[in-house]
């Protein structure tokens, strides 16, 4: 595993096994009694209709949570939606930081350290007020982005609240969020890659691109699976609250994705059944869409040193 | 100590609460102690004149009841319902909430919302209903009696923009009446000038379902059958109405934006008319002042048949168990469903006075009335007004989300609208009680 | 100081101007392109932020102007903000949340990562998953458990609510835990040939060398604290005791927009944190360079 847990090497024994444990005891309590126990308290309460009122019984429905939910005509579109959110916003969290990263590592260090604190700066806005922002801009009417559309002679671009567009301002919008977080981390990478490599490379007559493909791309391979890995377990997470402000799920249910219609016919209704049967849904559909991905890295990459 | 004692004291009175039911004997008829309440109110959960008209009232309420406390407590309007609910379930019942229309059911069946019949003496109640518009007092309701005092609601109201229709060839002194002269006027505002033709507050998330129940409605259709337990939203009356929706929409009269959209859309002076509750009002009017000559109307009927407006907004609902603090959340009430507060109410929120004998009375509203015309075709409707109807069971919300989203599908999504509300009607009977 | 020189190192053996060197003509085209492409990307970022600055100058009834430049620059927004909620408060009991949330999970983060990279024991690798499922465990679903717990606990309209359910986090304890496995193990070994018990050697050996770390991770959490919406949003129940983001949706109302005074207020939530990354950019940027996330 580490090489620290290598090191650690025979203290006395009963101590060695409680050791861990107290350390783990605050992190342990807080992420079990926050997190864990509300979760499988939603297991149970998945198989219950209950309004939550100390006055009232449970009754128990069996799986009548779930076919509630997966009669919803907008599950089926959501997830067909969750599949283009993740496939939309790849290319924004993973593909062009990777590019910037690598084309950017031979800017002078000044501009390079410059851009790469500018694209930061999105993260820190917090998404409600960014959410607020764009709509203004975007507005169809009155946006200063369409305003300078009209300029150019084109119609109104109606980016919330066309159907076929929505969806992808959503996406662009969240990108905007991630572009400099998911470039940060590659430029790390990216920075650590030995120069000695670099400059073999180039000594045997490669060219610019093949450096960057024989030897930064691979070098670069765990950095990229670990960011995609992030977008496609969280990606329907971070759109979220741009939905939530911007479209609430609309055009026509365009912009919604599964985590977005859970949250709305499970828990903006608190109505135990629905939303704890829409929390196990999630939990074990990401949780298994984790395993296998898991799995497939596991199977298919060799561990880089 | 005072924490348990209190947790202690509503579980107490909880157990009086849903042992005996004939409570009127022990609630108190003054409050002759000290006793704090909660007030959930959704106007102090934003910055503004309504937060700032509620503090007011509070304020004069408890100089006038020096015994009541009233803490209020801020939530928006949509979460308002499942804060009250996770706080019943810790055991920290509100006493006075300001409850949308379309969770008065939910908070009969399931938040053990209080009848004033129940606890009220006769005689007392009488004389406060004394000079309440009876269309008003019906919307709080159900079976019979009375859960909920309409608090802040309001009706649809056409808002036009005069600049506009001058500059379309529209003569602003005739607004449209029907939905046939909407469509034509919107098109000949779409032809004539760069404005969009009709905006309206039907569709969108925030927007509920009770503009669409006047739509409805007004054709003689509706949601919902009169015992409650069938939906009807599919019937030819009510799939007529969405396909008027349609046709507006497919002939490029009525522009689709969501709710924030159109009113901002409307306020920037950049489109024709505007179909919403009147309580956007103020905020159409700060954005008109010294732009554009913003003016109102009823909302649009079909043909010959009668328009029916319904209301939008919410009633003061009283939650409280324990018997003082139960007479004190009825004070509250009386004080805020009173002469004053609806002045203060009409005049600096922007909603319907309950009491319609202060419109015309100069120690009231009387000259403010005058000097705001917009508010005319609002009292107008307040005369044919019909309750917002709310969907029964705990799954009334999904149920009025799946109506909504087939409506929006028959109307924009381009498909049969027949089959869109059948559609959507028989996944969400699905869900009414049975 | 040890920061610097340790980042700074690998940056200055960067060939960072080599090629261009080798190959002029192509270079500098490469590197214009490069260029037009970063300003570019720049002004996408930067530009909403701008716009709320700006907005949040112009007078009231220009608010739906679109000049890139306010005509006649006015305070009034701020002036209406101020009077309309308490946002000095509110600013502050932010700064306090977030402040505590931050040390805790630094605290809680340091400890765990330590058990996983030090010891192997049973369970390790489990507990460890669970950790990182959390991840997968969507606020909402805890949402109401949690604001019973808190209820129950007597801690509602407190900040203790708002600060309890995040004293540990998944981020920092995997972070570290990263971070403390590609520690170098001999000085570890030093400190124990010296006696030194784990204790110390946490505190004293492997936490001044994680400060990179640390101060990357301690930034992340910060910022993601004082943004946090949905958690306020259900506490809160009087302005006085809720945080900054509670106080700028206060401006979006069912009743309309107040554009100006959001974009006021919303200009004062972002100030702190914009101010707080340009001071330790240098610092957040190298350390992200430096350890990066793996």
């Amino acid at each position: 595993m580490s090489d620290l847990a290598m090191t650690a090497s025979v203290p006395p024994p009963r101590r060695r096994h409680l050791l861990p444990w107290l350390y783990l005891a605050p992190a342990i309590l807080t992420l079990g009694l926050w997190i864990y126990w509300p979760l499988i308290d939603a297991f149970r309460l998945s198989f219950y209709e209950w309004n939550m009122l100390p006055t009232a019984e449970p009754k128990f429905v069996g799986w009548q949570n779930y076919e509630n939910i997966f009669a919803l005509q907008k599950f089926w579109q959501s997830l067909n939606n969750t599949v283009i959110y993740v496939v939309g916003l790849w290319p924004l969290a993973v593909l062009l930081p990777l590019a910037i990263a690598i084309y950017t590592h031979d800017l002078p260090r000044r501009s390079r350290n410059v851009y790469r604190a500018i694209i930061f700066v999105p993260l820190i806005i917090a998404p409600v007020v960014a959410a607020a922002v764009w709509r203004w801009l975007l507005d169809p009417r009155y946006g200063l982005v369409n305003e300078g559309i009209g300029t150019l002679g084109y119609r109104a671009v109606r980016f919330l609240q066309d159907p076929k567009i929505a969806i992808w301002t959503i996406i662009v919008l969240t990108g905007w969020k991630l572009i400099g977080f998911s470039t940060l981390i590659l430029s790390a990478a990216n920075a650590n890659i030995n120069p000695s490599l670099i400059e073999a490379a180039r000594m045997d007559g490669a060219t610019r691109w093949a450096v960057i493909r024989d030897v930064r791309l691979p070098l670069l391979r765990s950095t990229v699976l670990f960011l995609t890995l992030m977008t496609i377990l969280l990606g329907a997470q971070w759109s979220f609250s741009y939905i939530q402000v911007l479209t609430g799920g609309g055009p026509l249910g365009a912009t919604t994705n599964i985590f977005y219609i859970l949250w709305d016919f499970g828990f903006s209704s608190l109505s135990v059944g629905w939303s704890s049967a829409a929390a196990v849904i999630l939990f074990l559909g990401f949780g298994l869409l984790a395993f296998i991905l898991f799995r497939l890295i596991d199977r298919y990459s060799f561990h880089d040193n | 100590m005072n924490r348990k004692t209190f947790l202690l004291g509503t579980l107490a009175s909880l157990g009086v609460a849903f042992a005996a039911p004939a409570l009127s004997q022990s609630t108190p008829r003054t409050v002759d102690q000290k006793v704090t309440i909660s007030y959930y109110n959704y106007n102090l959960a934003s910055a503004g004149n309504g937060a700032d008209a509620t503090k007011r009232l509070i304020a004069q309420f408890e100089a006038a009841n020096p015994n009541i406390k009233v803490d209020g407590v801020g939530a928006a309007p949509n979460d308002l319902t499942a804060r009250v609910q996770a706080d019943i379930a810790a055991n920290r019942v509100p006493d006075v909430v300001q409850m949308v229309f379309s969770d008065l059911d939910f908070s009969v069946t399931n938040l053990g919302a209080v009848a004033l019949e129940s606890f009220v003496p006769p005689d007392e109640l009488a004389a406060h209903f004394d000079g309440i518009s009876p269309n008003g007092r019906k919307l709080g309701v159900i079976d019979g009696k009375t859960y909920g005092l309409a608090y802040t609601f309001s009706t649809p109201v056409l808002f036009y923009n005069a600049d506009i229709f001058k500059a379309a060839g529209l003569d602003p002194d005739k607004p449209p009446k029907t939905w046939a002269e909407v469509k034509a006027a919107a098109l000949a505002i779409t032809k004539k000038t760069k404005a969009d033709g009709l905006l309206t507050g039907i569709f969108g998330p925030s927007a509920g379902d009770w503009l669409f129940q006047g739509v409805v409605r007004s054709n003689n259709g509706g949601v919902m059958s009169a015992d409650r337990r069938k939906l009807v939203f599919a019937e030819p009356a009510a799939v007529e109405a969405v396909a008027m929706l349609r046709d507006l929409y497919d002939s490029g009269a009525y522009t689709n934006l969501d709710v924030t959209a159109a009113m901002e859309t409307m306020a920037a002076g950049k489109a024709g008319m505007y179909l919403q509750t009147s309580a956007v009002q103020g905020f159409l009017v700060k954005g008109a002042t010294g732009k554009f000559d913003l003016r109102a109307s009823t909302m649009p009927r079909f043909g010959d048949k009668p328009q029916r407006p319904n209301n939008s907004g919410s009633a003061l609902v009283i939650l409280s168990r324990d018997p003082l603090k139960r007479r004190a959340a009825w004070e509250l009430m009386k004080f805020m469903t009173s002469k004053e507060a609806y002045t203060v109410i009409t005049r600096d929120i922007g909603y319907l006075p309950l009491r319609t004998d202060i419109v015309n009375d100069p120690q009231y509203l009387g000259d403010w009335v005058k000097k705001h015309p917009l508010l005319q075709p609002n009292l107008e409707q307040l005369a044919i007004l019909e309750p917002w109807e709310s969907f029964p069971g705990p799954n009334y919300r999904q149920i009025q989300k799946m109506m909504m989203d087939g409506a929006e599908q028959a109307v924009f999504g381009g498909g049969d609208p027949a089959k869109a509300m059948k559609q959507a009607q028989d996944s969400a009977q699905a869900l009414m009680p049975k | 100081m040890t920061i610097d020189s340790a980042v700074s190192a690998p940056l200055r053996s960067m060939p960072a101007a080599s090629p261009r060197a080798r190959a002029k003509g192509k270079g500098r085209a490469t590197t214009a392109i490069a260029h037009l492409v970063m300003v570019i990307l720049s002004i996408f970022c930067l530009f909403p932020v701008y716009w709320m600055v700006v907005s949040s100058l112009r007078p009231p009834n220009e608010i739906y102007d679109t000049s890139l430049w306010p005509t006649g620059a006015s305070l009034d927004n701020y002036a209406y903000a101020l009077k309309a909620i308490p946002i000095v408060r509110m600013l502050g009991n932010t700064l306090v949340v977030s402040t505590v949330v931050t040390i805790a999970q630094l605290i809680t983060g340091l400890l765990a990562a330590y058990a996983f990279a030090r010891w192997r024991f049973r369970g390790d690798k489990f507990v460890y998953t669970l950790v990182a499922l959390t991840w997968l465990v969507p606020f909402q679903v805890v949402m109401i458990p949690d604001y019973l717990l808190v209820s129950n606990l007597g801690l509602l309209d407190s900040l203790s609510a708002l600060i309890l359910p995040h004293l540990a986090g998944a981020l920092a304890i995997l972070m570290l835990a990263q971070a403390m496995r590609s520690f170098p193990r001999e000085v570890i070994e030093a400190a124990r040939m010296d006696g030194a018990r784990s204790w110390r050697i946490l505190w004293e050996v492997i936490m001044p060398n994680l400060r990179g770390t640390i101060a990357s991770l301690a930034i992340l959490v910060f910022i993601s604290t004082w943004n946090e919406y949905f958690w306020p949003l259900l506490l809160s129940r009087s302005p006085e005791n809720s945080v900054i983001q509670i106080g700028i949706q206060m401006f979006m109302t069912s009743e309309g927009t107040a554009w100006g005074p959001l974009m006021a207020a919303s200009t004062m939530a972002s100030l702190p944190i914009l101010f707080i990354y340009i001071v330790l950019q240098r610092q957040v940027v190298q350390s992200f360079m430096k350890s990066g996330i793996r």
